[in-house]
C-alpha cells in the first residue's frame, strides 16, 4: 500500500530512518485510546484476537484517530474542543508531529487518510459559530496544512472516505458549541446533515432528515464496501422520545431510519456513540454507553436484537462479526446475537475503536 | 478513627465480591419480583371480580407498591421489559392518546390477551391504569362499559408481564449476575462488574427520583408543573419517591454486607422531609411553602445518594462509567 512517494517522503520526514509498516508493530487490526488504571492515557494497537500489539503513552485523553494505510503511524485527536492532534510512530511511540488547527479552528475528534496515504483530512469547525471545515494535510511534507474546505454544515463530527477513495462523507452534527467549552448553543435551531464531498471539496450531495428530527445530531458513520452509509445519531430534544438512532443512506436515495421496538429504543436513552458494519457485511451495530447496550440492525434497517454490556461504546468490523470495546476494559466479539469475550484488561477503553485499512 | 474502622469493616465485608450480589438478589431483588408477580396476579383477580375503579384501586395500589421495590432496575429482563410496565415519563402523551383511541373505537383487542400483549407499551401497564382509574372523566365507568373490559385486560396483561419478569430474573438473569467472571459470561467479566451494575442501578434510581419524579413536577419556580408528577391521578407521587429511596438504601446495605450509618441517617432525613409534605399527589406545589417542602425532599434524596457513594461506592472502588458520563 505504501506508495514510493509516501515512502520517500517518510524517509525525509523522519531524518532518513525508514518508516516501518504495520507488520513491524505486531500487525494490529485496530487502534483504540484508553485510560489506564493509574490514570494515564495510552494508544493501543489490538490484533483480531483482542491482544495488545503495542501500547504507546498519550499526554491526554484521546477521542478517535485514523491509521495511515501504509506505514505504522496514526493520528490521534484530542477530545473536543480539540486544540491538537498527534501523529504517533506506533513502533517507537514517538510523537512524529503535533498538528494544530489554524487560528480560530478546532479539531472535532475524527479524521481520515486518503486511500494512498498522501493526505489527511480532519474534521474541524470554526470556533465562533461552529461552521464545518475539513482540514487537508500533506502527509509527505510532514503533515503540512495545505488547505481546507467547507462541510456545508455546522459542527461536523465523524468523516469517512467513501469506497473508491474519491469522495468523503461527513456527519454534520448540527450543534453550535461555545468556542471555549462544549456548551451547546443552538439546541432549538439545529440542522444536522449528511454530506458527500469530492476530495477537492466540491459538494456531491447533502441529506437532511425531516424537521421533526432536527434535534437528532448526526455524529458517527460506517460505510459498507458497496457504498451504503450508516449514520448514528444522538437525540438532543426532550428525554424519553425514543426516536430512531440509526439512519442508512445510499447516494441519490432517501435515507432510511432504523427503529427498534419502543421499549428497546427507550433503553438506549436517545444516544448512539458508535456504529460499525459487521465483517460479513450483514448487519450494522450501534452502541449506547448510557443504556449499556448494543442494537443490531439488518442492512435494510430491520431491528435484529439487543446485546447488553455496561459502558459499551467503541465498535469496529471484525472478520467474524463486530468488535465492541467498553469503559470497563472489555473487548467483546459479537457474532450475530452471540457474544464472546476476547479480552478484559484493567483499563477503560475510550469512545472509539479504529479499524486499520484492509 | 471510627470512620476508618467502618471503612475497613466495609472492605472486609466486601472482600468476597460475589457476596454483595448474592445478598442483593436473595434479600431484595428476587423477593421483590416475586412479590410484584403476586400483587399483579391479585390485581388481575380483583379486576375480574369487580372492574369498577373503586373496587380495583386497593389492589392497584398494592401492585404499584410492590412494583416500586424493583421499579428502578433497568438491567437484564428489566432493561427493555420495565417500560411496558411503567411507561413514564411520557412527554408526548402517548398513554392518554392510546387510552382515548382504544375507548373511542371500543377496540375488541381487550377480549384477546395475546393480541392485547401486542398493543403499544404506552397503552399498557401501571400508567394506563393510573389514567383510567384516576381520571374523573374516565373512572366513573360501569360494569357494562368498554372501560370495564379495558381495565380487566390491563390487569391481566400486567399479571402476565409481572410473571414473565419474575421468571426472567429468577430462572435466567440471576445466574448471569452470580456467574460474573466465569467463562462464558460475556455480560459481567468480573464479580466486581456485577456489583457495579447493581450499584449503578440504585444510584440511577435515586437520581431519577430527584431529577424526574420530583424535578419534573417542580419545573421552575415561575412555572411548576404538578400534572407532570408520576401517577398523580391516583395520588402516588410522594409514595413512589419515598419507596424508591427506601429500596435504594436497603439495596445499598445488601450490596455492602454491612450497616451503613450515614445512609441510614440520610434515609431518616428523607422520611422526615416526606412527612412535611401536605399533598401526597404533589398537586399543591404552586404554593411556595408546599414547593419548598418538595425541594427539601429532593435535596435529601440527593444527600442519600451522596451517602451511598461515600459508604458503598468509594470503599468498593466503584465509579461511574468512563464513556456513559462523557459522550461525544
Amino acid at each position: 500500500m505504501t506508495t514510493r512517494r509516501a515512502f520517500l517522503a517518510g524517509l525525509a520526514a523522519a531524518g532518513a530512518t525508514p518508516r516501518l509498516g504495520w507488520a513491524a508493530v505486531g500487525q494490529p487490526a485496530y487502534l483504540a485510546a484508553a485510560r489506564r488504571a493509574d490514570g494515564g492515557f495510552v494508544l493501543t494497537g489490538i490484533d483480531a484476537q483482542g491482544r495488545d500489539a503495542f501500547t504507546v503513552p498519550l499526554p491526554a485523553r484521546g477521542h478517535a484517530g485514523a491509521a495511515h494505510p501504509g506505514h505504522a503511524e496514526a493520528v490521534v485527536f484530542a477530545r473536543r474542543p480539540g486544540s491538537y492532534a498527534l501523529v504517533i510512530d506506533c513502533a517507537s511511540g514517538a510523537v512524529l508531529h503535533r498538528l494544530s488547527p489554524p487560528k480560530g479552528r478546532q479539531f472535532n475528534g475524527h479524521g481520515a487518510y486518503s486511500a494512498d496515504g498522501a493526505l489527511l483530512f480532519t474534521s474541524e469547525q470554526v470556533a465562533e459559530g461552529s461552521a464545518g471545515r475539513i482540514g487537508v494535510w500533506d502527509v509527505a511534507a510532514g503533515y503540512l496544512r495545505t488547505g481546507e474546505v467547507s462541510t456545508h454544515g455546522i459542527g461536523p463530527h465523524e468523516l469517512r472516505l467513501m469506497p473508491g477513495g474519491d469522495a468523503l462523507v461527513v456527519a454534520n452534527g448540527g450543534i453550535d458549541t461555545a468556542p471555549d467549552d462544549r456548551t451547546k448553543l443552538n439546541l432549538h435551531a439545529m440542522s444536522p446533515s449528511l454530506v458527500y464531498l469530492r476530495l477537492d471539496g466540491s459538494l456531491l450531495e447533502q441529506v437532511a432528515l425531516e424537521p421533526g428530527l432536527a434535534q437528532n445530531s448526526i455524529r458517527h458513520l460506517a460505510v459498507s464496501p458497496d457504498g451504503q452509509v450508516a449514520f448514528a445519531m444522538q437525540w438532543e430534544g426532550a428525554r424519553g422520545m425514543a426516536l430512531p438512532l440509526l439512519g442508512l443512506h445510499r447516494r441519490g436515495a432517501a435515507p432510511v431510519l432504523a427503529s427498534a421496538p419502543l421499549g428497546d429504543e427507550l433503553a438506549m436513552q436517545g444516544y448512539a456513540g458508535s456504529v460499525a458494519l459487521s465483517g460479513d457485511g450483514t448487519e450494522f451495530v450501534i452502541s449506547s454507553p448510557r443504556g449499556g447496550r448494543l442494537h443490531r440492525f439488518g442492512r435494510d434497517g430491520a431491528f435484529l436484537g439487543a446485546v447488553s454490556r455496561a459502558d459499551v461504546c467503541g465498535l469496529a468490523p471484525h472478520p467474524q462479526g463486530v468488535l465492541a470495546s467498553d469503559g470497563l476494559g472489555g473487548l467483546l466479539l459479537l457474532r450475530g446475537g452471540a457474544t464472546e469475550v476476547l479480552a478484559a484488561a484493567p483499563l477503560g477503553w475510550d469512545n472509539h475503536v479504529v479499524a486499520l485499512a484492509g | 478513627m471510627r470512620r476508618c474502622l467502618t471503612l475497613v469493616a466495609l472492605l472486609l465485608a466486601a472482600a468476597p465480591a460475589a457476596a454483595g450480589t448474592d445478598a442483593a438478589l436473595s434479600a431484595r431483588l428476587l423477593p421483590g419480583f416475586a412479590a410484584f408477580r403476586d400483587a399483579a396476579a391479585a390485581l388481575d383477580r380483583a379486576a375480574q371480580d369487580d372492574c369498577t375503579a373503586f373496587a380495583v384501586l386497593p389492589a392497584y395500589h398494592a401492585a404499584f407498591d410492590a412494583w416500586m421495590a424493583v421499579a428502578d432496575m433497568r438491567i437484564g429482563p428489566s432493561e427493555s421489559g420495565a417500560a411496558s410496565i411503567a411507561f413514564w415519563p411520557d412527554d408526548r402523551g402517548f398513554t392518554a392518546r392510546m387510552l382515548a383511541g382504544l375507548i373511542a373505537a371500543e377496540d375488541p383487542v381487550v377480549a384477546d390477551p395475546a393480541a392485547f400483549a401486542e398493543v403499544s407499551i404506552a397503552g399498557r401497564g401501571l400508567f394506563a391504569l393510573d389514567g383510567l382509574l384516576g381520571d374523573p372523566a374516565l373512572a366513573g365507568y360501569g360494569t357494562s362499559d368498554y372501560a370495564c373490559a379495558l381495565v380487566r385486560a390491563l390487569a391481566t396483561d400486567l399479571a402476565r408481564q409481572a410473571a414473565t419478569l419474575d421468571d426472567g430474573w429468577r430462572t435466567g438473569f440471576a445466574a448471569v449476575l452470580t456467574s460474573a467472571g466465569k467463562p462464558g459470561n460475556a455480560t459481567y467479566l468480573t464479580e466486581r462488574e456485577a456489583e457495579r451494575a447493581l450499584y449503578t442501578q440504585l444510584l440511577a434510581g435515586l437520581e431519577f427520583t430527584a431529577d424526574v419524579r420530583l424535578g419534573r413536577p417542580l419545573g421552575s419556580f415561575d412555572r411548576p408543573r404538578p400534572t407532570r408528577a408520576e401517577a398523580w391521578r391516583t395520588g402516588r407521587p410522594l409514595a413512589n419517591a419515598v419507596q424508591s429511596a427506601e429500596v435504594a438504601a436497603a439495596l445499598a446495605e445488601a450490596l455492602a454486607g454491612a450497616a451503613l450509618p450515614q445512609t441510614q441517617a440520610a434515609m431518616a432525613r428523607v422520611r422526615g422531609s416526606a412527612g412535611r409534605i401536605g399533598d401526597p399527589a404533589l398537586q399543591d406545589i404552586r404554593d411556595p411553602s408546599a414547593r419548598l417542602a418538595v425541594e427539601s425532599l429532593q435535596q435529601d434524596i440527593r444527600r442519600l445518594r451522596d451517602a451511598i457513594v461515600a459508604e458503598v461506592g468509594t470503599p468498593m472502588g466503584l465509579s461511574p462509567g468512563f464513556n456513559s458520563q462523557d459522550g461525544d
